[in-house]
């Protein structure tokens, strides 16, 4: 949450945005049109687009929103931030609706190749009315959890114009079709990549964080490793794991009957699971250090044994920290797991891989922007969780 | 390390042998020509390697072999070391990649089909892997031209191309370092037809990826007008480029064949006779339809593969 001075007359990140967005609107295509999958389309700015989409309510909607969300900074009532959510859920929904209408209408008039794509307008106004809204959020001094909810709001009427289908003539959408069964399969995996990552990184973490606290001598030996499996690149590591795991299949088949091989999700799971050891042992150690030494004595004043310190008093203290780490490591292997498609592991990285292959953009997009979007609420979700752990003032 | 790799190989023997075993007695209960195992059918990244593996898979189901996915498995080098170790049974390959996994690529065995083929074959059979007959086509190196310049100077082929580049052509080719380095590619091009590009009618990018320097000669981007192509690639046309015809053969051929382990041959012995005559359809005219609809049109590599065995009465 940001500390930003409350006053509520004049604010330079809105009127930043503000500016960056109308320019973006007007000067950028909102979308493209192109004869095929694989050409640059020609541009087609806002005021073209408007007139192509010929319906009231989306630019109605697209122009209102715009304006709430545009006034709102400059009122004196820091309750009416409120109404910044959902007016840039306007402006995404009003503008997605344009460029939908759009492809719609040359889509009518144009051959089965043809393509219309987001551009590079449209982008800038999404992510502008993101920001607004997000400042304006964090100006509430919301707790997590509420902030989520409210990006949540931002998005939500979007989320309802692609499900009754008003964008299906979009390019990104139309990749979307022609990967439907693929990409909720894509998605689970991707899921099931982290969590099988993160889960077993805590459960070896947390303990290893807290036995680098207490002893030195597993510090010298613990941080300088991991810190040197950081810097090794993924792709190599997924490499070097292919080997050995092969090996270990052939030699014990048990394994190799439990999925467990050289090329797939294993090595994916291992490479994650090492990359996440960092953050979580990293954090779980400063976590307890950070427990000042008068809250120790404390303890040891009212009689506590070691173990009951560590329990009933470090690692409450330390939990924020532990979390916070927690969440740098799910993050982290939110945007790592995509690079596994490399070695057959799947998920959303090989939607991308398969759109750079081709030279399509959009199916790029469709493996990326989940990505950003499962980030995004991963991490929102964690940092509720971390301030919900946080302990009340005495 | 040899002595390491057969061991390992007679290790994954003697486990397949286990299971030809239990697969003998549970096709001969269901009255099937193969075992119960699913053959693990694995594929390279890339659109025509899936497609060709996809096609492989639905031919063999329609047969009664049983399946398993393993597509889009990775590089070509992790490919083949999941295939010499034994995590998949068997993928499509190109005859011309023997060049360089047996590091023979001066060698100009490889600029023929028949004799590359029969070079792979015999090179790879210590490592207990059974090249089967490959199609008639290569997805070889290539220049592709943009339509407009090619038709300006009236260009078709390789000798054309360099007969306007020695009378000072306008050329600028987007390239990756290897074609451009590889004494197999455009080093061996301008060998045999007689000609050199200057270093400033090349414009070298770091990776292989042919489609963004295709669409860099088609669109004019930097003044480029030639990119470097894979014969088969399904935007040429749709990019409105124009492959120069390399008439007198100056690159290695590459035929896609299934390569499949002898292990898994001989548990499933009748994969040749049922991917011979899908083999035997594939041209290069055909390889560029089939992936122009997955690339250009964006259809998925399932419904190409399955529409293709369909028209070609192979779907069972």
């Amino acid at each position: 949450m940001s500390d930003v001075s409350t006053s509520p007359r004049w604010n330079p990140v809105q009127t930043l945005l503000l500016v960056v967005a109308v320019a973006g609107a007007a000067s950028l295509a909102i979308v493209a049109h192109a004869k095929n999958r694989l050409l640059s389309g020609a541009p087609i700015g806002l005021w073209s687009a408007v007139h192509l989409s010929d319906a009231t309510l989306p630019v109605v909607l697209f122009g209102g929103a715009g304006v709430v969300l545009a006034i709102v900074p400059l009122l004196r009532r820091p309750t009416l931030y409120w109404l910044a959510p959902p007016a840039a859920g306007g402006v995404i929904a009003g503008l997605s609706w344009i460029a939908g209408r759009c492809a719609d209408a040359l889509a009518a008039s144009s051959p089965a190749m043809a393509r219309t794509s987001l551009g590079a307008g449209y982008w800038i106004v999404v992510v502008c009315a993101l920001l607004a809204a997000a400042d304006a959020v964090s100006r509430l001094r919301l707790r997590a959890l509420p902030s989520l909810l409210a990006g949540t709001v931002a998005l939500l009427p979007l989320a309802a114009l692609i499900a009754i289908g008003v964008t299906d003539q979009l390019s990104i959408m139309r990749e979307y079709d022609g990967q439907r069964d693929a990409f909720l399969a894509a998605l689970l995996r991707h899921i099931e990549l982290v969590a099988g990552a993160v889960i077993p990184a805590a459960l070896i973490g947390i303990p290893l964080g807290i036995a680098a606290h207490r002893r030195a001598h597993v510090r010298r030996i613990v941080f300088p490793s991991l810190n040197i499996l950081q810097t090794i690149p993924s792709l190599a590591m997924f490499g070097l794991l292919l080997a050995p795991l092969s090996r270990l299949a052939e030699a014990m088949p048990a394994l190799g009957r439990i999925g467990i091989s050289g090329v797939g999700p294993a090595p994916a799971v291992i490479a994650l699971v090492l990359y996440a050891l960092l953050p979580i042992v990293r954090n779980t150690a400063a976590g307890l250090a950070g427990v000042p030494a008068s809250v120790l004595d404390a303890a040891r004043g009212m009689g506590m044994s070691r173990r009951q310190s560590l329990w009933q008093v470090e690692v409450p203290l330390a939990l924020p920290l532990v979390l916070a780490g927690l969440r740098i490591a799910v993050v982290q292997a939110v945007g790592l797991a995509s690079v596994a498609a490399l070695i057959g592991a799947g998920g959303l990285g090989a939607i991308m891989f398969q759109g750079l292959f081709a030279d399509a953009l959009d199916l790029v997009l469709l493996g990326a922007i989940p990505v950003v979007l499962l980030a995004t609420v991963v991490d929102g979700l964690l940092k509720a969780l971390a301030a919900a752990s946080q302990p009340r003032a005495a | 390390m040899s002595f390491e790799r057969r061991a390992a190989v007679g290790v994954m023997a003697a486990r397949l042998s286990r299971r030809v075993v239990l697969g003998t007695t549970l096709g001969a209960a269901v009255g099937v020509a193969a075992g119960a195992v699913p053959l693990r059918v694995g594929s390279k990244l890339d659109i025509e390697s899936a497609l060709l593996a996809q096609t492989m898979m639905l031919a063999l189901a329609a047969k009664g072999v049983p399946t398993a996915d393993r597509l889009r498995l990775g590089t070509t080098q992790i490919v083949r070391s999941a295939l010499l170790a034994g995590e998949i049974d068997l993928y499509p390959e190109y005859t011309g990649n023997g060049a360089f996994f047996f590091h023979q690529d001066a060698d100009p065995v490889w600029k023929s089909a028949q004799a590359g083929y029969a070079r792979v074959r015999d090179l790879d059979k210590p490592n207990g892997i059974v090249w089967l007959q490959p199609a008639d086509a290569s997805n070889a190196w290539a220049i592709a031209l943009c339509g407009d310049v090619a038709a300006a100077n009236s260009l078709a082929t390789m000798e054309d191309f360099a007969r306007w580049v020695r009378l000072g052509g306008n050329v600028r080719l987007a390239a990756s370092a290897e074609f451009v380095q590889s004494p197999a590619a455009l080093p061996a091009f301008e060998a045999t037809y007689g000609f050199k590009l200057r270093d400033q009618q090349l414009l070298v990018l770091a990776g292989g990826e042919t489609s963004a320097m295709m669409r860099a000669a088609a669109e004019g981007i930097s003044n480029i007008n030639a990119a470097m192509v894979y014969t088969t690639d399904g935007a040429i046309d749709a990019l409105s480029l124009v492959v120069m015809q390399d008439t007198k053969t100056a690159q290695i051929v590459y035929a896609p064949a299934p390569v499949i382990r002898e292990a898994a041959l001989a548990h499933c012995p009748v994969v040749p006779a049922i991917l011979s005559p899908v083999f035997g359809c594939v041209s290069i005219a055909v390889l560029r339809a089939l992936n122009e609809r997955i690339q250009v049109e964006g259809q998925s590599v399932q419904q190409v593969a399955r529409e293709f065995l369909t028209a070609k009465g192979l779907a069972g």
